[in-house]
């Protein structure tokens, strides 16, 4: 009985010693795709360093991003440390797709959008109307000062 | 011992790093907030939590007015599942619906079940019940509205009034209540019901009009018209009919 309890015990250490192995290689792996993928982005991509603007009767809206694709004639997928500024707010975020001819922003990814004493964080955002109307999207999470 | 305290600091701190500070308004949405600038206002939508050092409020969807910038909020259009608390007004409520200007202090909240509950004061219906804090006006209007204040009770379709704010307490200085059917008051042990009831804290007179019927111990009187003054708690009620006895009783006190 004490043996049985004893092999039971060795057992289990063994097989949570060989979980965490597995989780260690599959995370190594996974940080390896990661910078692969990140290298071969930056590699493809279509602009360095891209830079438009969204036009407003009142206002003007500039965004730049580390890089960017084409997706078609007028859609542009801006890539890494993308932002939007203008006189009243700015929003940063990591992925939009730009649409030149709408003058349209889309966005699904964590978003961080900065005013004067606001900030909202959200899980994507749509600019459109010329920046006059902006979609946060998911769960949103407003402080105002 | 020490992982389990561990845990506990890392939720902790974490907790810590999204809670909101002194002074600030930390909203919550689950679907999301449509931001419109040159309109300006913006919505909040599903299972809004807005709270601040003195304001909690829940919502299914939220819709503010702001002035210049998003922060400086001019008006509040709540719906669905609405309840609120505000520390500074000292008042707290639920309903369908609520609107709440903050410049001028207006508060009304809508729909079935509607409440609005301050220190002195407590609103029911299930039409609206709207609270000017400025000028002291308020109005009850639909089913099954209710007011109670200092153990006055009032019910009727429709109750306008003011109340005076003596800096520790709420006191009715106006009252307009009408109902189709009957209103109904109840002041200090004395029941009284008619269509119309007047009320002017000036010459503390209670003005009855059609239906009236005063009820108090075991005495029950009707009429078409009838005053109670609230000083002396005496009433008197007249009938329309001549060929009847007015009749007026003297409060034995």
């Amino acid at each position: 009985m004490f043996i049985n309890r004893k092999l039971i015990f060795v057992s289990g250490i063994i097989l949570f010693c060989l979980f965490i192995l597995i989780i260690f290689f599959k995370q190594t792996n996974l940080s390896y795709e990661e910078v692969k993928n990140i290298k071969n982005r930056s590699s493809n991509a279509d602009i360095s360093e891209p830079k438009f603007s969204i036009n407003n009767n009142s206002n003007q809206i500039f965004i730049t991003a580390a890089e960017g694709n084409f997706l078609n004639k007028n859609e542009i997928l801006l890539k890494d440390n993308v932002r939007f500024k203008s006189n009243d707010f700015s929003i940063e975020t990591d992925k939009v797709i730009f649409n030149r001819d709408k003058q349209t922003a889309q966005s699904s990814s964590r978003s961080l959008f900065k005013s004067k004493n606001t900030s909202i964080t959200s899980d994507g955002f749509d600019i459109y109307d010329k920046g006059d109307k902006i979609i946060f999207y998911g769960n949103s999470y407003i402080i105002l000062k | 011992m020490k992982l389990i305290l561990g845990v506990i600091f890392i939720i902790f701190f974490s907790l810590n790093l999204t809670a909101r500070e002194n002074g600030e308004t930390e909203i919550t949405t689950e679907d999301g907030i449509e931001v419109f600038q040159n309109e300006k206002f913006y919505l909040l939508k599903k299972n809004v939590k807005i709270e601040s050092d003195e304001f909690t409020l829940n919502a299914d969807d939220v819709k503010i007015n702001f002035d210049k910038n998003l922060y400086d909020i001019t008006k509040l259009n709540a719906k669905g599942n609405v309840d609120f608390y505000s520390e500074q007004y000292e008042i707290q409520g639920d309903g369908e619906f609520l609107e709440f200007e903050f410049k001028i202090e207006k508060i009304k909240v809508k729909g079935l079940g509607s409440k609005l509950i301050t220190k002195d004061l407590k609103m029911f219906s299930d039409g609206f019940i709207e609270v000017n804090n400025q000028t002291g006006k308020f109005s009850l209007k639909g089913l099954n509205s209710k007011l109670i204040n200092e153990g006055i009770i009032i019910e009727a379709r429709s109750i306008d009034g003011v109340f005076s704010d003596t800096g520790e307490k709420k006191n009715i200085t106006l009252l307009n209540i009408f109902d189709e059917k009957i209103s109904y008051i109840k002041n200090d042990g004395t029941d009284m019901y008619a269509k119309t009831i007047n009320y002017n804290n000036e010459n503390s007179i209670i003005e009855l009009i059609d239906n009236v019927t005063i009820i108090r111990n075991e005495e029950k009187i009707t009429g078409d018209y009838g005053t109670l003054d609230t000083t002396n708690n005496s009433y008197k009620i007249k009938s329309n009919n001549k060929s009847k006895v007015k009749v007026i009783i003297q409060n034995n006190e």
